[in-house]
């Protein structure tokens, strides 16, 4: 029975091309983003899902609350680790230290390695909650003693190539040019995904022979660094809302006066392990993998729906309206014995047929898809995932899904014929079949409008903040680091001084950052006037006494700093206001107590964006480089141009690496910015969304016209006589035309009113993210509704036209 | 084998009530072959398709084998239909998308016989039917006449005991029409009922007793031999 099912159905496949292949297109194109972004959200979700008892291991986390907002790091103050020790809800607490070293030396064999990454000091504790694989080395002894390390196998291979891990022991490598550390185990990498990507583990004692002594010697309640961190496993039988309330009352005990005079709170939280891979707050250890996102990943899935249900909705569409073709055979299936429940099972699996197609073409697809959404797509996302068993299972479940959704209600249809009736030719199309066709069609329709009206929208915000003014200039700038563990600031006043001399270059100034970037140094001010004390957060950009000139920073009242080193503030107008000054000129000559000394205000900048324009100006000041003796605030030379033609720009670039080549040893340690790619960057986030949105637009159009098509097709051939008379009776082409396209084009208006207060009120919330957003202009929503009915009178009058075309005598000679 | 009562039978519009049987009573005996006549609308394919089991009945008793039919629900009526009564229809009714070979088999797969023994079945019938050489082709690959034989072969490959043929040959030219009534002398002397609805004097002579009808209501009945 079920091979006869087989047979008929391929031969129905075969015998209607056209709607198979409509069928089989959009199918294959739910499929396709269904698999993919299925994949996505496998790949991300079984991120360390391999740590024996994982579920039962937390990172502790701090959270700096103030009335500005939360603040996170991942970190915690050393000072916890001891106060919760006794705690009898954990089986095992680590602390560990990220930290990257200047230079690793081989000795023996004359090989270094600068700046290695991803290296840790850590004690046994870590290996208890994270289990490793010990291919030398002793677990409980590797790490019992001072200047000892356990190098990852891949981490081994390139310090000591060729040699066996066994012999590695009691191997040295010097740390920093003065630190002597021994091998003393080495760990197999983790062979599945995961966010521990350390590769070196040195014993914690080892700390104390760095810059880090006296931080760890004293383990301040005060100090929070993002590099410590702290993990502990809970018991079996641990009570979590008890630790919680331990850490809470220990963030409380712990407040410094300071912070209770700004308001200012801190709170310990545990991070769940499973979470550690998507909490963009806290963040994982391999920046440069970027975070995985829940709402991006929910954004996709939800793309993959809509697209799946489109697919689905040709599939009902297309078979109930060539119902009547089939209506004989059931009959006689019928008339032979075939059960209404056989009947159902025959078309499900007609369906399923179709559908098992499609999703092998999808498999094919998928593979050039994962290239498409490269930037969606982590870059080790492999096609080999598809071997996972529970991808199967899922693909399973998918297509029996998609089976189901697509296949069952017309199968009902088909099945509920009335055997004399259709055996007798009495079929009539009935009038609820036809109104659910046309709402299905009216539901793709809104999707495709919903997404278009979305792509332009989303693109005239995306230009609008790429154009809309900073307040500085942004074109024809660029920002040199200089070297990471470069502190002296003679070598940058060198490099400065020898970009001056290169012709095309404009200006030149030294500070921190630039206006806008992903840096902020915050920190808190007081003023006092005669009625009140007016306290309020404010950031600092450091620069030298070109910056204001070379960014262009409109000055409103007074001036600059006088030198580099000079104590004095210019602030910004959006400090100005909350200090309470009515105009720029009132805050001149006033001091602002800043770390308890009064700092003078000379100058007022007027307000520019210092981060993307999705977050509101912060109360910010430009200031000198008062603490250089200690600690120098420069850390990068800004450079403008006399023009920034492509040739010209190329050759100056050379110029500015070759002089960073002639300053610094370093210079695998280059790096240069460009301004506005900066800027760039802020809305990489918002790019994607922009790129998703088009794919999405441009396949549900696709997928609607082509089951608008379909249905157009089906009408047509049902009307030919009807054509055919009313040519005969003098009936217009054009008449013709418009009498069959209007009972389409009506759907798609109806969809068009339906789709406007959707798009509207998805692109009114997503605005809400941003200070400064772009008009909802209703421009977007006529392009959007034109567009539409555009494409959808390019697929009927394909149909149509030829229909209207056809000589009446072939259609009237063929009754 | 099948007895019927005041048989009645309606259809409905919003505004009129069509009488198709008004209280019918006859009986077919087995073995019999019976040919139904009368003008076109006076109820004949009507008939058949309630003596088909394909449709209820509005009013009346129908026995099948001495159980009462009328009132059963779908899922008997099928039970009953694809183990006890074969079809023969005007416009042969074959599936285009399968075979002879396949057309034929079908009753078959819905009664469950197993693969073997539907080839075997269905060869011997296409032999008989003199059809074999035809049994991969398509329905739409044969004539008229080779269509009725198909449809005849796969009607008796099930051994029903009944067989209903709608004009069975009234899409046949003379020389194919006679060769499948006497396709249908053969089943009924071999022991099948056939009931047969015809416009046709020629073909109604072929059987035994002729049941002649006028809206909705038997108005003479001449038996032949």
């Amino acid at each position: 029975m079920i091979k006869n099912y087989f047979k008929i159905a391929w031969r129905n496949i075969m015998k209607h091309k056209v709607f198979s292949l409509i069928n089989v297109i959009g199918l294959t194109i739910g499929l396709s983003a269904s698999f993919v972004i299925g994949l996505m959200i496998y790949y991300d979700y079984t991120f360390d899902d391999f740590h024996k008892d994982g579920d039962r291991i937390y990172r502790v986390v701090s959270d700096f609350k103030s009335p500005q907002g939360t603040f996170h790091n991942s970190g915690v103050t050393l000072a916890l680790k001891d106060a919760i020790a006794d705690n009898s809800n954990f089986e095992s607490i680590t602390e560990f230290y990220i930290n990257r070293p200047s230079k690793v030396e081989n000795k023996a064999n004359n090989t270094e390695f600068k700046w290695p990454n991803f290296v840790m000091y850590t004690d046994e504790a870590y290996f208890n909650i994270f289990d490793y694989k010990f291919i030398a080395g002793d677990k409980s002894t590797a790490l019992d003693k001072p200047n000892n390390v356990i190098l990852t196998e891949t981490r081994a291979k390139e310090y000591f190539p060729n040699t066996a891990p066994a012999d590695l022991i009691g191997k040295t490598l010097v740390y920093n040019d003065s630190i002597n550390i021994t091998v003393s185990g080495v760990v197999e990498n983790f062979k599945k995904r995961t966010d521990f990507v350390f590769e070196e583990f040195i014993s914690h004692q080892t700390l104390l022979q760095t810059d880090r002594r006296e931080e760890l010697l004293e383990r301040q309640w005060g100090n929070t660094n993002s590099d410590s961190q702290l993990f502990v496993k809970l018991t079996e039988s641990a009570n979590v809302v008890s630790i919680q309330k331990r850490l809470d009352d220990l963030a409380l005990e712990h407040t410094d006066e300071d912070d209770k005079k700004y308001e200012m709170s801190r709170e310990f939280q545990l991070q769940p392990l499973s979470d550690i891979h998507f909490n963009e707050d806290y963040g994982i250890y391999d920046w440069s993998k970027g975070q995985a996102s829940k709402s991006l990943l929910s954004n996709l899935a939800l793309v993959a729906v809509f697209l799946l249900l489109l697919g689905c909705i040709n599939f009902i569409n297309l078979n109930t309206a060539q119902a009547s073709q089939r209506a004989k055979e059931i009959g006689i299936r019928k008339t032979l014995g075939s059960s209404r429940k056989q009947l159902i099972s025959q078309f499900m699996g007609e369906t399923f047929l179709l559908v098992f197609f499609s999703a092998l073409l999808s498999i094919v697809l998928s593979k050039w898809l994962i290239n498409v959404f490269s930037d969606f797509v982590p870059e080790d996302l492999s096609f080999e995932l598809f071997k996972a068993p529970l991808i199967v299972l899922s693909i399973l479940l998918l297509l029996f899904v998609v089976t189901i959704l697509s296949g069952f209600y017309p199968a009902l249809v088909l099945s509920k014929f009335n055997t004399v009736s259709v055996l007798k030719n009495h079929m009539a199309a009935g009038e609820k079949k036809v109104r659910l066709r046309k709402f299905l069609t009216v539901f793709q329709f809104t999707i495709a409008q919903i997404f278009i009206i979305g792509t332009l929208l989303v693109g005239k915000q995306i230009n609008y903040l790429l154009n809309k003014d900073m307040g500085f200039k942004t074109d024809a700038i660029v920002s040199v680091y200089s070297p990471r563990s470069e502190r002296e600031l003679s070598k940058k006043e060198l490099y400065a001084e020898k970009l001056r001399s290169i012709p095309e270059i404009k200006s030149v100034s030294i500070g921190s950052h630039a206006p806008a970037s992903y840096s902020t140094n915050t920190t808190n001010v007081t003023y006092t006037n005669e009625e009140e004390i007016i306290k309020s957060e404010m950031q600092y950009i450091f620069g030298d006494t070109n910056y204001a000139n070379l960014f262009e920073l409109d000055i409103l009242a007074g001036r600059i700093h006088r030198n580099d080193t000079v104590r004095e503030l210019v602030i910004n107008e959006t400090l100005l206001k909350k200090l309470g000054f009515n105009s720029p000129d009132d805050a001149i000559g006033k001091a602002l107590t800043v770390n308890d000394e009064q700092t003078p205000i000379v100058g007022v900048m007027a307000d520019f964006n210092q981060r993307s324009l999705k977050s509101e100006i912060k109360p910010m000041a430009l200031r000198g480089d008062w603490y250089r003796s200690q600690f120098s605030q420069f850390q990068a030379i800004h450079v403008s141009f006399h023009n920034e033609s492509s040739e010209n720009l190329k050759s100056t670039l050379t110029k500015i690496e070759d002089a960073y080549k002639s300053v610094y040893t370093e210079t695998e340690d280059y790096r240069l910015q460009f301004m506005d790619q900066t800027i760039e960057t802020f809305y990489n986030r918002e790019k994607k969304i922009s790129k998703l949105l088009n794919w999405a637009t441009g396949l549900s159009i696709l997928i609607s016209c082509l089951g608008l098509l379909g249905l157009v097709i089906y009408t047509t051939n049902r009307r030919v006589k009807e054509i055919g008379v009313r040519k005969v009776l003098g009936a217009s082409l054009f008449q013709i035309n418009t009498l069959l396209c209007k009972e389409f084009l009506l759907l798609v208006a109806i969809a068009f009113v339906i789709a406007t207060p959707l798009a509207w009120y998805g692109i009114y919330s997503w605005l809400q993210d941003f200070t400064y957003k772009t008009s909802i202009s209703f421009i977007a929503f006529i392009v959007g509704g034109a567009a539409m009915i555009f494409f959808a009178l390019l697929v009927i009058s394909f149909k149509t036209l030829s229909a209207a075309n056809a000589n009446p005598v072939n259609s009237l000679r063929s009754e | 084998m099948i007895q019927i009562t005041d048989l009645e039978k309606f259809y409905r519009t919003e505004e009129v009530q069509t009488i198709a049987l008004n209280k019918l009573s006859f009986e077919v005996k087995q073995g019999e072959f019976v040919a139904i006549m009368g003008p076109s609308g006076c109820g004949k394919s009507t008939l058949l398709n309630i003596l088909g089991l394909l449709d209820d009945p509005d009013g009346g008793s129908f026995k099948f084998n001495g159980e009462e039919v009328a009132g059963y629900n779908e899922r008997k009526r099928s039970d009953l239909r694809k183990h006890n009564v074969g079809f023969v229809f005007q416009s042969f009714n074959l599936i285009d998308e399968l075979t002879v070979f396949e057309n034929v088999e079908l009753p078959l797969i819905y009664t469950g016989v197993k693969p073997a023994e539907r080839k075997k079945r269905v060869e011997e019938v296409l032999e008989k039917m003199q059809i074999m050489h035809r049994r991969n082709h398509f329905p739409q690959q044969l004539s008229g006449g080779q269509q009725q034989r198909v449809a005849v072969a796969r009607a008796v490959v099930n051994n029903p005991k009944l067989i209903l043929a709608d004009e069975p040959t009234g899409n046949l030219d003379s020389t194919n029409g006679n060769e499948v009534m006497d396709l249908l002398i053969d089943l009924n002397e071999a022991g099948t009922t056939i009931i047969m609805v015809t416009h046709s004097e020629h073909d109604a002579k072929y059987s035994h007793r002729i049941i002649r009808m006028l809206d909705g209501q038997k108005v003479t009945e001449n038996i032949l031999a």
